[in-house]
């Protein structure tokens, strides 16, 4: 029997009577006071179960709390089943349905929660034979009925279903697979399909494996004395035979070398949930253990005093809240910061926590804020003895992960002897700005390119749910491809400016292999054309269309034209088609955003109405065409076309400097005259 | 500067089964200071911690309806300080001696904590003075709270998949009573409001004749009245005229019906009635009704739409408890692929039951045994009990009812509880709200 007793320590000042009221200065703290840790008592039945037991009378209340002590499971395609094994424990035992269990525990106003890690069960003393008769029955004697495992997958696809909206449940699964790795305990996610994988025998198994007394704490708490414990643990749990129970490696996973930048889609969220994660290798009541938490406490703990609450909401008023958490482990821990911030400062609430994890690792923390966080945690750490749990909890902490036994006797002195060099070293240690994981769950519309800024030379990886990568398509939500039409449009200069044009002549030249061409087109609506190549003063080519027959000259040679060509002709004539892509009959097809030297463009497949298919290329921001390409027949490749330069004639845009290449050729043609509404005369497209 | 607020769900049903009486009954001394100020003192002295709170008889109800929010924003703006204590620093005092703090906002009330280790009350009592006498309104302190503020709702109700229920249930429920309107506010409100506006609702409401202080925990109540009257007495009574709501909804003459889409995976489906404020004997029949629908696994909408029928993955029915008339929810989520006029039809069955039916003796029992396991747990925590205390002096003006609670649930027989069933659970008392996933739109 172990009793342990002390007085919190930051409570020194004496204050004697009440002196004249002086407001301006906060009062100082009364006598110390003692905070008693009280009692708890250990022992080991036969079969190998611990028995930790706290007394305390003042409620009427006794709880039962047996947990197992295992290695962690890697699950693979069944991912799930230790936790279905969990919840099939109360779904049926030989002597009651579940829905007598639900019965008799609801009667008594009881509660008793089964996990894959054990089972806790909670009463008025009153009722303390019911609830450990319940209790045993589901541990001795489940059924795992097939009917109740049907209705257990049924409600889980469902409630993935709701998960798949949260931001909290996707960045916990991104994370942890990006930091374990899929294949593990760690990372690894359940999945409707893994779920639906899952067997009765797989639930039994697990239960038949893992639920022995041998590798359990049984933990009583509250109104039961010691000898009432032993004795009901004896009756109760005495019988329970023991097993050994399988051992399991863990994988440590691979440290991160360099940070990974990814973001996660929920459409139209106002807010981005951003997070920095990273494993850590920090075990429970390791020597670390208390300095790590008062940095990480100073860094963004809990309460109002975080660095980060501090910067991201009460300076920029960016968040409701914002925080870090250090998880301890006995295999491996991690490190998370997250917040919900305004969409619109993704980057910068980034930006900003990395400063502040800068500044822990290169400054020392001044003496007030150290005492503040200090007393912080020592206040909390008094609060929570309110409830006799927590002394429970200590004891088995102190069983389970070998702390000395005065480590929570002891906890306010160690914490009080935390200097700020100590801070400085636990964050050179512990915060890893540079191998950690930033996420953002946001509308990825408008968070990708913030995260861009952030992320230097590295991709930004868009993962979905399962932490499985997603192409990025990349498209605004809403945006089709008539609409990148219409702004094409207005980027030429709107639609009014564009219908107003009854014929257009531009004259070009064209570098080919070092030959220098002109090239002269002439247009005039609604579809006449007439295009011209001449080399000096000699026309090398020509083609006209004049509305209904169209011809080809060549080296003093004339071709009609017919059938196909003759109606692309048609087409071809037009100023500007894409006023009227629908009445044509022109198929658009947007197939996504692409990159082109380093701008984001949007790529569609135009169709004309002769089935001739052309890939465009539209500047995201501009809205101008940037790149043509069109298949050659016969697999002769493909001619591209680069628009590189417009310019403005009379309210609307021309392109003025354009490449084309095809095959190994490359052609750089430059407009250096556009003339618009001169008046063409209709012989021009003479045939 | 508060995170966490009681207008959550899960929250609401803490206080209507939180505001009770033990088995033992909780004892406590109180009196009034010649400005108005009420006081309440418990002592308990089995750990070394003081509770120090605040409630202040306004909430979003009292509020201006051309100026809503105010009674939360100022649960935001009263962390930034006062004439004795410098921006930012509120917080850092209390957990520098330890201590934790925290503020919520309800429709009828705002509450203001700090738990300290008992040699610091007298800083508890200090800091809370010093918010009433002369906090720190300011442009600066407005400035900033406003954004925060915003982000906040943004979190709440935007952000988080079905956060928004509460506040489009109300809006259908009243037509004319403040409750209709969200805690937190109009945004526009908010954003558009002068410092001049704030200062006035400050000088109104933050008066010790509006407000009940309790100190509970480990003390010596002797000592602890000494340094109220020190903090406190000097504060001058209000002299604004505080309006109170009278306002009595009609009542509703048929089915309310509507449809809302947002960006969920799978839909709500809801209905709300009109119920009796808390504290009124039907009341507490309401709330054993809502638990033999929806409390535990035995629990009847749990058994048949869950367990059973597996029409749903999740059912829930409770009251709000408020100090005006209020109103009684009940939803499920119905599981993927079953039609959502089932689902309804399916809750509404196991309401009729309880019309036709008197419960069984067993059933009844079971009720009366999950109320008292409620109540003793309900007073395990110190800060439970200061807010039960508070909470009951502000609404009916008798903190001794949190031991008269426990008596109001026994005393509901199983015959009430098929009359309220009749008297509330009709058709047209009913709100139903369809809260549909954007797939389900049809275009």
């Amino acid at each position: 029997m172990k009793r342990i007793s002390f007085i919190i320590l930051f409570a020194l000042t004496v204050v004697t009577g009440f002196a004249q009221l002086d407001r301006s200065k906060a009062p100082k703290a009364g006598p110390a006071t003692k905070l008693n840790l009280g009692d708890y008592t250990k022992f080991e039945l036969k079969n190998g179960l611990k028995v930790i037991v706290v007394e305390n009378h003042k409620h009427p209340v006794v709880s039962f709390s047996l947990s197992l002590d295992i290695d962690p499971i890697y699950e693979g395609d069944k991912a799930g089943y230790s936790s279905f094994t969990g919840d099939l424990l109360r779904a049926g035992t030989e002597n009651r349905t579940k829905s007598q269990i639900d019965e008799e525990i609801d009667f008594i106003g009881a509660s008793l929660n089964t996990s894959s890690n054990g089972i806790y069960a909670r009463s008025l003393k009153k009722h303390e034979d019911e609830l450990l008769d319940l209790m045993t029955d589901v541990l001795y004697h489940p059924l795992f009925p097939q009917e109740e495992l049907d209705k257990l997958v049924k409600q889980s696809l469902s409630g993935l279903k709701v998960q798949k909206d949260e931001p909290q449940a996707i960045t916990s699964n991104i994370t942890s697979a990006l930091m374990f790795g899929k294949e593990s305990a760690y990372g690894e996610i359940s999945s409707e399909e893994t779920i639906q994988n899952i067997t009765i025998d797989d639930c039994k198994q697990y239960y038949n494996s893992y639920f022995k007394p041998n590798v359990a704490y049984l933990v009583i708490v509250g109104d039961v004395t010691v000898k009432e414990a032993k004795k009901v643990a004896k009756k109760y749990f005495g019988d329970w035979e023991s097993a050994d129970v399988p051992k399991h490696e863990f994988q440590n996973p691979v440290d991160l070398d360099k940070p990974i930048f990814a973001m996660s889609n929920k459409d139209g969220a106002p807010q981005s949930y951003i997070s920095i994660s990273y494993p850590i290798n920090l075990k429970p009541g390791s020597a670390d253990d208390i300095k790590a938490r008062v940095m990480n406490q100073i860094f963004g703990g809990h309460g109002f005093s975080g660095r980060l609450m501090k910067n991201l909401r009460e300076d920029k008023a960016w968040t409701y809240g914002a925080y870090s958490s250090l998880n301890p482990d006995e295999h491996m821990g991690y490190f998370r910061m997250a917040s919900n911030v305004r969409g619109s400062i993704t980057d910068s609430a980034f930006v900003e926590t990395q400063m502040e994890m800068d500044r822990l690792i290169n400054e020392d923390v001044d003496e007030d804020d150290l005492t503040l966080v200090k007393n912080a945690m020592a206040g909390s750490f008094g609060r929570s003895l309110e409830d006799p749990s927590t002394l429970a909890r200590f004891a088995l902490n102190i069983d389970k992960y070998g702390l000395p036994v005065d480590y929570y006797e002891t906890y306010m002195e160690r914490l009080e002897a935390v200097t700020s060099a100590d801070v400085k070293e636990m964050a050179k240690k512990y915060l890893k700005p540079n191998k950690a994981i930033y996420l953002a769950v946001g509308d990825v519309n408008n968070i990708e390119s913030l995260m861009e800024n952030i992320s230097g030379d590295a991709k930004v990886v868009e993962y979905d749910y399962y932490a499985n990568k997603v192409a990025r398509s990349g498209l605004p939500k809403g945006l089709t491809a008539q609409k990148v039409i219409d702004g094409y449009i207005d980027a030429l200069g709107g639609e009014d400016h564009l219908k107003s044009i009854h014929d257009l002549s531009m004259k070009c030249t064209m570098s080919i292999q070092g030959m220098n061409l002109a090239l002269n087109t002439y247009q005039k609506a609604s579809n006449k054309i007439c295009v011209e190549t001449l080399m000096g003063d000699n026309v090398l080519s020509k083609q006209v269309f004049d509305g209904a027959k169209g011809s080809m000259f060549m080296q003093g040679q004339k071709q009609e034209l017919q059938g196909d060509m003759l109606k692309e002709m048609e087409y071809q004539a037009m100023i500007f088609p894409e006023l009227q892509y629908s009445e044509l009959g022109y198929d658009l097809q947007l197939l996504g955003k692409d990159k082109l030297d380093g701008k984001d463009v949007y790529k569609l497949i135009i169709t004309n109405p002769v089935k001739k298919e052309t890939t465009v290329y539209f500047d995201a921001k501009s809205g101008l065409k940037v790149k043509e390409v069109v298949n050659l027949p016969q697999g002769q490749g493909s001619s591209v076309t680069l628009y590189s330069e417009y310019k403005d004639v009379d309210g609307v845009k021309f392109p003025v400097v354009m490449s084309q290449t095809v095959g190994p050729q490359s052609i750089a043609i430059n407009v250096n005259e556009v003339l618009v509404n001169k008046g063409i005369q209709d012989e021009v497209f003479a045939n | 500067m508060s995170k966490i607020k009681n207008q959550l769900i899960l929250a609401f049903l803490l206080v209507s089964f939180g505001m009770t009486a033990q088995m033992k009954p909780i004892n406590f001394e109180e009196f009034d200071l010649d400005n108005g100020l009420h006081v309440i003192l418990h002592q308990d002295n089995s750990t070394p911690i003081v509770n120090v709170s605040v409630m202040y008889n306004v909430g979003s109800k009292n509020e201006n309806p051309n100026l809503t929010g105010f009674a939360h924003f100022f649960e935001h703006l009263m962390f930034e300080g006062s004439d004795n204590i410098p921006r930012h620093e509120y917080s850092n005092y209390v957990e520098k001696a330890g201590g934790t703090l925290n503020a919520n906002t309800s429709f009828d009330r705002t509450y203001y904590y700090e738990v300290l280790p008992s040699n610091q009350l007298e800083l508890g009592l200090w800091l809370e003075s010093e918010r009433m006498l002369h906090a720190k309104v300011d442009s600066i302190g407005i400035a900033t709270q406003k954004k925060v503020v915003i982000e906040e709702k943004k979190e709440r109700t935007e952000n988080t998949p079905y956060g928004d229920i509460l506040e489009l249930t109300f809006d259908r429920v009243y037509k004319e009573h403040p409750y209709r309107t969200a805690i937190l506010g109009n945004p526009d409100h908010i954003r558009s409001a002068k410092d001049q506006d704030f200062v006035d609702f400050y000088n109104t409401f933050y008066v010790p004749n509006n407000a009940c202080l309790v100190i509970a925990g480990d003390i010596d109540k002797a000592k602890a009245k000494e340094m109220v009257t020190k903090y406190f007495s000097d504060i001058p009574r209000g002299i604004k005229e505080i309006t109170r709501p009278n306002i009595v909804e009609k009542p509703q003459l048929s089915e309310i019906r509507d449809t809302v889409y947002r960006n969920v995976q799978l839909p709500m489906i809801l209905q709300a009635y009109k119920i009796p404020a808390l504290g009124d004997d039907d009341y507490y029949a309401v709330d054993l009704l809502n638990n033999v629908l929806a409390k535990g696994q035995s629990s009847r909408l749990y058994k048949q739409l869950v367990d059973s029928q597996q029409k749903a993955i999740q059912v829930s029915s409770f009251s709000l408890g408020l100090q005006q008339p209020g109103v009684t929810l009940a939803f499920a989520i119905p599981n993927a692929g079953v039609d959502n006029g089932e689902v309804e039809k399916a809750m509404y069955a196991e309401v009729e039951k309880l019309q036709n039916e008197l419960i069984s003796e067993r059933e009844f029992q079971k009720l009366k045994n999950q109320v008292e396991n409620d109540m003793v747990n309900g007073s395990r925590r110190l800060a439970t009990v200061a807010e039960n205390l508070a909470t009951d002096y502000t609404y009916f003006n008798d903190a001794s009812a949190v031991n008269k609670e426990l008596d109001k649930y026994l005393a509901v027989t199983r015959e009430d509880i098929q009359r309220v069933a009749k008297k509330y659970y009709t058709k047209e008392n009913r709100v139903v709200l369809y809260y549909l996933p954007n797939s389900q739109k049809a275009n």
